[in-house]
């Protein structure tokens, strides 16, 4: 590792004394009444000016932000009318896209200029002249090699792997400055191969220069990551996946993965996300080294399912040739990389709400459990129905760059996450037992203990919560209503189409609605207090308290999950005594390979100390670094707000 | 058949090979001074409080007509944060096996499950019992070696794998830290080197009192050859003494 890099990047983050802020754009673009692209063109011809070349001494990858903000290129007023005009998804600039790195790789800038439009010539233009600028910065202060690199790519075609890692570092800084958020590196370890194979092959580059490469690489993501917009610092969505199966069906995890994941065992940076895609074949060496990066403490890395991932997209209509190159959007959600334009969260349906809102209007008409069901399926029905009309007429700002590097779009679809699963399987359970098996609570009376928080009923809140059957605890009655819950979830969404043709994927990832959603809810018939966080993901419930890890995959892996395939990981965390030593971590990684011969989609492993993310809350000054998952992204833990902080430190854990 | 348990543990890394289910059996022959799992030592259930979280909202304290929480005069029902429970379970032989056995896929590979306590082998026949229903699910079990020569030949022998704690090699010195004469476990230990069954010998090293150099050297010397494991003292060890409302002996003695 390059010490004295990691020390200024990261510890002492001197590399933020370049920065500058610039003056707002958009009363000018108004005035002007500029065409959205051209805005966004101006904007990166503008601001690709505005930087400055800085070369960090030592450093073998360039490029760094020097302009801290990114001013709008649109007024308030006009965000509003269009808006009025438009369903606009987030902020409104595209975000979670995989952008085809191989292309720039293969044919450089330049070439793609052939056919292109005009914003789109002018946007390669601004960041090739960004680029000479930087070569001729690396040439006055000696670094030939640098303003070697630099003149070659991302121009043209990278020739080494060195100008691939530039290239790709220089796209990716392209895309933020362009507006793009979210910015997901796809499959580095299968673009990036041939050129470090070819290096490694012709004996021009050792294991070891390679290894620092990469970390060197994976440093410069973390370079200006405090800028990049999202709910908490970290949540800036640059994934990268490893491994996984190739289009002829072979695996795909190479030398590259492989020091992919030591590089950033080393490091124990936030970025790059790493993901890494496994299947009923994966070689146990491989769970091995993954379960070393879990240990770590990172959150990283997050495993996804090929057996269950392929099957699930192609029966979304995905080809099977686009289906086997999926990588993770920002988070969990699966997206093709190059031709998938999918806007894969754009809804988020509460589960427990549609519990709640039958509990309260159909419960006491039911008079038995398939009834309470049915009503609970029209309901999510219903639910998922609202969501989907209130996306009409979608519309992002076009981005010249970003366009040409993504390809011919073939899939636009929509995914909608299924929030809080085992709190509402779990009150399905409790509604079921108590109400209509047992019959020990009477409607009325759950209805009214929901409504007070359960404040005049503290030994039914104990039944509720701590004696009623939940998942993870060996109970098929459990097992069965989250099985059907899904199902139904899947189903509500099943043949509807969204305005470009394409369709609604139902998903288990949870984002930031583990907290937001329980804002308009009550208690719930599990015995959850009202506001008590949901669990991230796709997890047991935060108060549950399961049989143990076998039994928790046991209940998570029962649903059929091809069906509910938009993303979103089961979500399980084990206290860090748990990885001791070498034997203890190669069974945490045979762990999670049963899960994925279970037929699990998604995991989400975490590696916890609670005693120290409480002595960081009161001691955050000693603990700058330290680094944990929050639902699909990994952050420093002081910097998150409290109730982020608080959720993981709630989160179940096993421990020795 | 009837056994207690006090704890079930899922993917138990450090009680044998594979992935493994660890089962402990509550009551033990031995009191030694360090020991880390106090509700092992009593034979019968007990009432076990987290008491570092409780509010005294005096819930639990309210006369209450639940069978089961007469005998512990505190309510086991109420409790808002459930810090209340019970430990030791009265488990039938059946419905042990079958919750193991629903588990039989996690233990391919060399996994299973390992037998533990307290000490598993005063519930010798429950034990048996329990692995007449688990036929094909290999078995280990971590022992202090203390019990009869006969129960002892008899489960090593239903074993696939023996974890055996020696922790002193002294006589004296072991009636002193852990209640018993070490004469029955050297014994034992014989019987287990000449059985053939797979196994590793444990201790426990607590600091000046088996971490000695003596004790380790003697302890070398009747060990002759057989595979040896040191286990580190678990600075935690105390932690779960004023659950039971127990005293921590190691912290007396300090």
């Amino acid at each position: 590792m390059n010490e004295y890099l990691y020390q200024q990047i990261v510890i002492e983050k001197a590399h933020r004394v370049y920065r500058k802020t610039v003056g707002e754009i958009a009363e000018e673009y108004k005035k002007q009444s500029l065409a959205p692209a051209e805005r966004m063109t101006r904007r990166f011809e503008w601001l690709c000016q505005q930087e400055e070349p800085v070369l960090l001494p030592g450093e073998k990858i360039s490029f760094l932000r020097t302009v801290r903000n990114l001013p709008d290129v649109f007024t308030q007023d006009e965000w509003e009318k269009i808006r009025k005009e438009h369903f606009i998804h987030e902020l409104g600039y595209q975000s979670n896209l995989a952008a085809n790195y191989a292309k720039v790789l293969e044919k450089g800038l330049l070439a793609l200029k052939d056919g292109a439009d005009a914003c789109t010539c002018r946007s390669i233009d601004a960041i090739l002249g960004l680029t000479a600028r930087y070569a001729e910065a690396a040439r006055e202060t000696g670094r030939e090699d640098i303003a070697c690199v630099l003149n070659r790519v991302p121009a043209y075609g990278a020739r080494s792997f060195p100008e691939a890692l530039q290239s790709v570092r220089i796209m990716n800084f392209a895309f933020w400055l362009e507006g793009n958020y979210h910015n997901c590196l796809g499959r580095f370890d299968q673009y990036a191969y041939p050129y470090f194979k070819k290096d490694m092959e012709a004996g021009v580059l050792s294991e070891a220069e390679a290894l620092e490469l990469v970390e060197e690489f994976f440093l410069s993501l973390n370079r200006d990551s405090d800028l990049y917009p999202g709910v908490q610092q970290g949540d800036n969505g640059q994934s990268l996946m490893l491994g996984g199966k190739r289009a002829d069906g072979s695996c795909g995890f190479n030398k590259l993965s492989e020091l992919c994941l030591i590089a950033s065992r080393n490091l124990k940076l936030i970025d790059p996300k790493i993901n890494i895609r496994v299947d009923k074949n994966t070689p146990d060496h491989i769970f091995a080294l993954c379960s070393e990066l879990t240990k770590a403490g990172l959150g990283f890395p997050q495993y996804s399912n090929d057996d269950v991932v392929i099957p699930g997209l192609i029966g979304c209509g995905y080809a099977p040739e686009d289906a086997v190159e999926y990588t993770v959007a920002a988070c969990w959600e699966f997206i093709i990389p190059g031709v998938g334009r999918d806007v894969a969260n754009i809804g988020a349906l509460s589960i427990p709400k549609m519990v709640d809102i039958c509990l309260h209007r159909d419960l006491r008409n039911c008079t038995d459990m398939a009834q309470f069901r049915a009503c609970l399926r029209e309901q999510i029905r219903r639910g998922c129905e609202e969501i989907c009309q209130k996306v009409d007429r979608l519309w992002f700002v076009p981005s010249p760059l970003l366009d040409r590097i993504m390809d011919d779009t073939k899939y636009l679809n929509y995914g909608v996450h299924g929030v809080g699963m085992s709190t509402g399987a779990d009150s399905l359970t409790a509604i079921e037992e108590h109400v209509f098996v047992k019959k020990d609570i009477t409607a009325d009376r759950l209805i009214r203990a929901v409504d007070t928080d359960f404040a005049e009923e503290p030994e039914l809140l104990h039944l509720l919560r701590y004696e009623t059957p939940k998942l993870g605890c060996d109970s098929e009655e459990a097992d069965e209503n989250l099985c059907w819950l899904m199902e139904a979830f899947a189903d509500a969404l099943q043949g509807r189409k969204n305005e470009f043709g394409g369709i609604w994927r139902a998903g288990s990832g949870s984002a930031m609605f583990y907290l937001w959603h329980t804002e308009d809810i009550g208690a719930s018939a599990d015995g959850r207090r009202k506001g008590e966080p949901l669990g991230a993901n796709y997890a047991v419930s935060l108060f549950a308290r399961p049989d143990g890890p076998f039994s928790v995959i046991r209940s998570m892996t029962k649903p059929d999950m091809k069906r509910v395939i938009n993303g979103g990981p089961m979500t399980i965390e084990f206290h860090d005594s748990m990885f001791a030593d070498e034997d203890a971590t190669f069974k945490v990684g045979q762990f999670v390979k049963r899960f994925i011969h279970m037929g699990g989609h998604q995991l989400q492993l975490n590696a916890v100390n609670v005693q120290v993310l409480k002595d960081a809350q009161a001691h955050p000054e000693k603990y700058p670094q330290l680094i944990v998952r929050i639902w699909g992204w990994s952050a420093y833990f002081v910097e998150l707000d409290r109730p982020y902080q608080d959720h993981v430190i709630a989160r179940q854990e096993y421990s020795l | 058949m009837i056994g207690t348990v006090f704890d079930i543990k899922e993917l138990a890394v450090h009680d044998g090979p594979g992935l493994r289910t660890t089962v402990f059996l509550k009551g033990c022959p031995l009191r030694c001074v360090w020991c880390h799992n106090p509700e092992g030592l009593n034979p019968k259930p007990q009432l076990y409080v987290r008491k570092h979280a409780c509010q005294n909202c005096g819930l639990c304290r309210k006369p209450c007509n639940h069978p089961d929480c007469q005998i512990f005069g505190r309510c086991l029902h109420i409790c808002p944060q459930g810090l209340i429970s019970i430990s030791g379970k009265q488990m039938d032989a059946d419905a042990l096996a079958k919750k193991l056995r629903r588990n039989a896929d996690m233990y391919a590979g060399g996994g299973g499950v390992t037998f533990s306590g307290g000490e598993p082998l005063l519930q010798a026949e429950f034990m048996l019992a329990v692995m007449d229903r688990l036929e094909g699910i290999s078995c280990a079990i971590e022992t202090s070696g203390y019990a009869a020569e006969e129960t002892f030949r008899k489960v090593i022998g239903r074993m696939d794998f023996v974890y055996m704690d020696l922790k002193l090699a002294d006589d004296a010195l072991h009636r002193k830290y852990t209640g018993v004469s070490n004469e029955r476990i050297l014994k034992n230990l014989e019987i287990l080197r000449h059985s053939g069954v797979p196994c590793v010998i444990r201790t426990p090293l607590i600091p000046e009192i088996t971490d000695t150099k003596e004790n380790l050297e003697g302890i070398q010397r009747i060990l002759k050859g057989l595979p040896h494991e040191l286990l580190p003292y678990n600075k935690m060890a105390g932690a779960k003494y004023p659950l039971l409302d127990m005293e921590y002996p190691y912290d007396a003695m300090q």
